[in-house]
């Protein structure tokens, strides 16, 4: 033992003339740096890049680069880095003596249903579902197959996304939803026969309506076998479903799958500021549910302009469509899902209040499946390429793992979910309503109805009736707006 | 109403059936919760792995409570459309559409 302590300190003392001279070089490098740095005109100096990449921020100054570089539209994952939907300015109202808590020996009634109408409803044992992740044009087969084994260990369901019927997706999915697509790749009934609930996809919050491409390059034959694809063959989702040309086509499709199948049918669109009339649709054509995409949606890749610039943000389309369903008297009836950014619990349940009767779940749910394995990937790939069709590190995921990490993650978040549900004294998810939450915004107030919480309940009438002048320029803006729109 | 009779009878014990099944599924929902508390008072990674698995199976056997009820509550649906004499005529209804 002395010995090694002798011999470790003869290393030190020969590393220590190696360490001076380290010490000299970075003292001399930063000591010039600085100094050109302080010397140099600003248009020749390195500094310049600071200010100049936080004007344009350093994701799009990488994606200025990378369009200068490919000459196509940068296919970017994951959704847009842009938080839209204010759901901080939201917050729920515990209750203490009004109002008793929940006990803690009363369990918290978490399960919900999808298509009440249908012959065959959807029940699922949590309000979280995973969402529309195609396999292939997103995400490996093993990363589904670990999705659907996740989902089904918490009694929920998950999404076939825009593709054709994977066998061991389905074997390992107790409840799977298809999307009839605008590919076509799911459209013939030895396929939607098989689907527990039906999605038709006629949009995405990331991506809106717009056609999308896989090249052929990128499509191996597992690939080809699930979507019927010649080899050489593109996979091809157009912006217009097949057949579906008209409101009346839609309606059409709606009754034929309806009858045919039994199984909820519902709508599913990206979000938009035209979101009454397409809901004016969905309610004629009696869909059992819709699901709504908001901007804040993710994709496997798709263009910025269409993730950053285009759609509404989830929140407002979740209070505008509930307003509408109420309106016309088929709130709960037609089932709400809402999707696009929902990252934590607290926003997932803020949804269900607003009138969700269930969530989808996409980046967060991946990163919970990638969690422990990420560490196969870093630091020389990224973590999605474990999980991505086309990603180089698709045979090292551990199934099982993920899955686990995934049923984990699934039950953290619904137990956060209960938790909210005790103290404001409810004993169900679904009975959570606006009226448990405040908003400390007065425009979310006026424009979704939540109470604000600055002034006391009865307070509310008088505190805009005050503030009217403030609120003026926005309505003059608002009426001009509608004036332009007929 | 007579060649109802045997229905009737069916459906009374399918509605009677649902309801015990009903009452099993929230006891055991209400088991399984404690066991998840319990499970997880140790330090120890798999058994909160199993108490997790605990906890799903609580939920899902509370959505089976849940799902029993509704069961149920359309079997009394049918037993009362029987009495009122209104099965016969939605039958009737439905073939001539």
């Amino acid at each position: 033992m002395p010995l090694t302590v002798v011999s470790l300190g003869r290393v030190l003392n020969m590393l220590k003339p190696i360490e001076n001279f380290i010490r000299y070089v970075i003292n001399e490098t930063v000591d010039k740096a600085i100094t050109r740095a302080i010397r140099d005109q600003y248009t020749e100096n390195l500094y310049e890049m600071i200010p100049a990449t936080r004007k344009v921020g350093v994701t799009n100054l990488m994606e200025i680069v990378m369009r200068a570089n490919q000459g196509t539209p940068v296919s970017r994952p994951l959704g847009s880095p842009l938080h839209l939907s204010p759901w901080e300015k939201i917050l729920f109202n515990p209750v203490h003596l009004f109002r008793l808590p929940t006990p803690e020996n009363v369990g918290i009634r978490t399960s919900t249903s999808i298509g009440h109408r249908a012959r065959k409803p959807m029940t699922l044992s949590i309000p979280i579902m995973i969402a529309a992740m195609s396999f292939g044009g997103a995400l490996s087969k093993s990363t589904k197959i670990a999705l659907a084994k996740a989902a089904s260990a918490a009694g929920t369901a998950t999404n076939t996304g825009e593709a054709g019927l994977v066998e061991e997706e389905r074997e390992a999915a107790q409840l799977l939803i298809g999307q009839y697509n605008r590919g076509g790749w799911m459209n013939t009934p030895d396929k939607y026969n098989r689907l527990d609930a039906i999605e038709i996809q006629l949009g995405q919050g990331a991506q809106g309506s717009t056609p999308q491409r896989t090249t052929s390059k990128n499509i191996g034959e597992d690939f080809r076998e699930v979507f019927g694809l010649k080899e050489g063959e593109d996979a091809l989702i157009h912006s217009r479903l097949p057949g579906v040309n008209s409101k009346d086509d839609f309606i059409q499709l709606v009754r034929r799958l309806r009858d045919e199948t039994g199984v909820p049918i519902g709508l599913k669109i990206a979000a938009t500021h035209h979101l009454e009339k397409e809901l004016q649709i969905a309610v004629e054509a009696d869909v059992d549910f819709v699901t709504l995409d908001g901007a804040e949606g993710g994709t496997h890749g798709g263009s910025p302009t269409l993730q950053d610039d285009v759609g509404l943000p989830t929140l407002f389309a979740i209070t505008r469509a509930t307003e509408f369903f109420e309106r016309k008297g088929v709130f709960r009836d037609i089932n709400l899902i809402a999707t696009g950014g929902l990252v934590t619990p607290g926003q997932m349940l803020k949804a269900i209040a607003l009138g969700a009767d269930g969530v989808y779940i996409g980046t967060a749910a991946i990163m919970a499946l990638v969690s422990e394995q990420m560490v196969k990937a870093v630091p020389f790939e990224p973590p999605t390429s474990l999980v991505v069709y086309t990603g180089k590190l698709t045979d090292k995921l551990d199934i099982d793992l993920s899955a686990m990490n995934l049923v984990r993650y699934l039950n953290a978040c619904v137990m956060e979910m209960e938790q909210v549900a005790m103290t404001l004294g409810k004993t169900a998810l679904t009975d959570i309503s606006k009226s448990d939450l405040c908003t400390i915004d007065p425009f979310i107030a006026k424009a979704s109805g939540i109470q604000l919480g600055y002034v006391a309940p009865e307070n509310q009438d008088r505190f805009f009736e005050e503030t009217k002048p403030l609120f003026h320029p926005y309505e003059d803006q608002a009426e001009e707006q509608q004036t332009n729109l007929h | 109403m007579d060649k109802y009779h045997d229905l009737k009878n069916t459906l009374s014990y399918i509605h009677s059936e649902l309801n015990r099944v009903e009452t099993m599924a929230g006891t055991l929902s209400a088991i399984e919760r404690d066991h998840y508390n319990k499970l997880t008072n140790f330090d120890h990674r798999e058994l909160v792995d199993i108490a997790v698995e605990e906890q799903n199976a609580a939920r899902q056997l509370g959505t089976m409570k849940h799902m029993c009820l509704a069961m149920a509550e359309k079997i009394e649906g049918i037993k009362n459309a029987i009495d009122r004499g209104e099965l016969g005529e939605s039958a009737q209804h439905a073939e001539t559409h």
